[in-house]
């Protein structure tokens, strides 16, 4: 069996929790992003995915005393920021030309 | 094979697709109730498995706190999916947004979790609302309509996904003591004497991260142009992306 850590404080079942923790918010917003119909809310589930994966980076990061995990984090705050302002903007586009926001309106853009 | 996993996180599935928006009040309830069993099942397997595992630390829990922003993390995220209505999915993200925020504060990462609030519960959810008051059908933003009301493959999605968890669970409890963790924790010492606070982040990110930043920066700036670029009515060169007439309003 594997001995505790210089860190006591924070051991090896503390950081499992947090991973299980991140692996169902993880599934969670795979459901979300599968069974929803609605744009803004596909949207809103990949945002609840991105919330896991920041909870595992920021708990090796506490694990390992390591500030990477924290940076890895602040470069994905980035491009969920980068993400929702444009995918809200075509959102929004899309709207205005058939006036829902039902992604089976846009099943002819399967090509 | 890890039964008692398999049956929480089984419990979990049956719960999360009951709880999918289907016009059907009492499912809902039925569902909620078996995700507090899904829970509880959950936990006690974790209870169990780290006296098995980690027998040297009998109290090896995180703490009250966790559990209280893991529980709230966890039922506001199951809000905002399944929530029918979009306003009161967005304002269950924020819920969840906060709850994830003390959970990093538990981590030791005070600065990340004030840039969450900001920039989560601050900027993207405002963008969120603000979008959904602006594209709601009827102009009633809290209004559900139908395809709010009845979402679309529950059972397909809740068994695609829940697969992966109980995978990941799987492998996370059946593998961790002589796993990842085990091999590359020797190396941990290393940056262990300066590593805590807003210091050793700012000095990693300008040191190992320089050029990711730089990428960052001009991410941001693309998306910024792009955004610019979808938001503009009755644009010129409309035609030439094939987005054809926007209706007038």
């Amino acid at each position: 069996m594997m001995m505790t850590h210089a860190t006591s404080s924070f051991s090896d079942p503390v950081l499992v929790r947090y991973l299980a923790l991140g692996a169902v918010l993880f599934a969670i917003g795979l459901v979300g992003f599968m069974a929803r119909r609605n744009m803004i809310m596909i949207f809103l589930s990949t945002e609840i995915m991105f919330q896991g994966v920041a909870i595992n980076l920021i708990a090796f990061s506490r694990y390992y005393h390591n500030a990477d995990g924290q940076s890895f984090v602040i470069f994905l705050l980035t491009v969920a920021a980068a993400e929702a302002s444009l995918a809200l903007g075509l959102v929004v586009m899309l709207f205005r030309q058939r006036q829902t926001l039902n992604v089976d309106a846009w099943y002819d853009m399967q090509g | 094979m890890d039964y008692p996993l398999i049956i929480a996180t089984a419990c979990g599935a049956i719960a999360l697709y009951l709880m999918m928006p289907r016009g059907q009040g009492w499912l809902v309830k039925l569902g909620a109730l078996i995700g507090v069993l899904a829970l509880a099942s959950g936990l006690s397997y974790l209870t169990h498995w780290a006296s098995v595992h980690y027998p040297a630390q009998p109290a090896a829990g995180p703490g009250i706190f966790f559990y209280a922003f893991a529980l709230i993390t966890l039922a506001s995220a199951v809000g905002v999916v399944c929530h029918p209505k979009p306003l009161y999915s967005a304002l269950y993200f924020v819920l969840m947004t906060l709850a994830i925020a003390g959970l990093f504060v538990l981590l030791m990462a005070e600065f990340i979790a004030v840039v969450l609030i900001i920039i989560y519960a601050g900027a993207i959810l405002v963008t969120y609302v603000f979008v959904i008051m602006l594209a709601s059908p009827s102009g009633v933003a809290a209004a559900a309509v139908d395809y709010d009301r009845i979402s679309a493959d529950p059972l397909i999605a809740v068994l695609v996904s829940f697969l992966l968890l109980g995978t990941v669970l799987e492998t996370l409890f059946t593998h961790t003591p002589h796993g990842f963790i085990a091999a590359s924790a020797s190396g941990v010492t290393a940056h262990a004497a300066h590593w805590g606070g807003l210091a050793a982040l700012g000095k990693n990110l300008y040191s190992r991260y320089t050029l990711p930043l730089e990428l960052a920066g001009v991410l941001m700036t693309i998306s910024l142009v792009g955004a610019v670029v979808i938001a503009r009515k009755n644009a010129p060169h409309t035609h030439m992306l094939g987005l054809g007439e926007m209706p007038a309003e």
